[in-house]
């Protein structure tokens, strides 16, 4: 298989009136199987909601470097691989 | 239409009872042979998300299994000796999962067409007029949803390289008829049945009408199935030689030692003490 595509941040909160919480990051092949990952990789809470989205969504706002790169551009902030 | 429910196996019309555990059973047996071969693939699966949701799916197939199995009390049954004790030619599952799927493209061939043909079953039954099923279907509905994007997704992602392409046509092709045949011929005696009493929503035709609706865009890459006027059809017609009705496989036999052992649980139940 060449590659696992992209990686997708993960967002969740366990109830409606919770704020959304980063709580990791999986590669996916496409979105469809980065929903499936997520909901099946980070399954420690009961969630009211869980939401992904690509890693190079993301703007840098204040910093030279959009969030979620902590290894560099390449980005290696946690995936599954590593938890 | 204002039809009364049944609350129990008791209750249904004579004939229909044993029809229903039938389907029941198989189904049962069905999740739990597919947790087996989903298990499998808990490390060879190709990335390290893919084989947590192999374990997931795995685990959701084992549930479900063991929830049907509890609810063929009703139909008379003693779901330990059901769970532990039958030998290979006693199981009702396909002949789809008699032994090991040895690639990805067979295991997406259960994942996304047999695992979806089990689920339009459970949508069937979501509004039985065998009430006992309803809460237990819509909760494995919900689940099922992961695994149906999870076998379409990996599907999308194989139809997109041509290798893939090629090596799924072959796995897809393999288990169409399987997958056609589970929702019965015109004539089939057990989903008639079910059918003209209510417990199930749709015949034969409908079920796997609606099966085709869902795989239907993805198998048509393979050239397994066509769309005209908005209907989804199958390029094949389905073969029925040797189906039995009763057991839904298309021939005697069953799940081959290694794999009968392992659902039975058999070396676990060796270090049972009483």
């Amino acid at each position: 298989m060449s590659g696992n595509g992209q990686v997708y941040e993960v967002f969740a909160r366990k109830k409606r009136a919770d704020r959304f919480e980063h709580v990791g990051a999986v590669s996916a092949p496409n979105e469809q199987l980065a929903r499936v990952y997520a909901w099946q990789t980070y399954d420690e809470a009961k969630w009211f909601e869980m939401t992904v989205a690509p890693r190079d969504a993301f703007a840098a706002v204040n910093r030279p470097q959009a969030p979620f790169t902590l290894g560099g551009p390449s980005g290696s902030a946690p995936t599954a691989d590593s938890r | 239409m204002t039809e009364s429910g049944f609350r129990s196996a008791e209750d249904l019309p004579e004939g229909v009872s044993e029809h229903l555990g039938d389907l029941i059973l198989a189904l049962a047996d069905n999740k739990r042979l597919l947790g087996i071969r989903y298990s499998d693939w808990l490390l060879g699966a190709p990335s390290v998300e893919a084989g947590i949701a192999c374990s997931a799916m795995a685990q959701d197939e084992w549930g479900h299994a063991r929830i049907l199995y509890a609810m063929l009390r009703d139909f008379g049954h003693d779901p330990t000796a059901l769970e532990h004790e039958r030998g290979a030619g006693e199981y009702h599952s396909s002949e789809l999962l008699d032994r090991d799927v040895a690639s990805w493209e067979e295991f997406l061939a259960l994942n996304f067409l047999w695992d979806t043909a089990l689920s339009v079953q459970f949508e069937m039954l979501a509004e039985s007029r065998y009430e006992p099923i309803h809460y237990k279907v819509r909760k494995l509905l919900d689940e099922e949803r992961f695994h149906f994007d999870h076998g379409q997704g990996w599907t999308a992602r194989l139809l997109s390289a041509e290798g893939g392409r090629q090596a799924l046509t072959g796995a897809f092709g393999a288990a169409w008829n399987a997958c056609l045949c589970w929702f019965g011929a015109e004539d089939d005696p057990l989903i008639g049945t079910l059918a003209a009493h209510g417990i199930v929503r749709r015949d034969a035709a409908g079920a796997r009408a609606r099966w085709l609706e869902q795989v239907g865009p993805l198998a048509a890459e393979t050239g397994l199935a066509r769309e005209a006027d908005s209907v989804w059809a199958s390029t094949r017609e389905p073969v029925w030689e040797g189906y039995l009705a009763r057991r839904r496989r298309a021939a005697e036999g069953g799940p081959d030692e290694d794999s009968l052992a392992r659902v039975r649980g058999d070396r676990n139940r060796e270090l049972l003490m009483d």
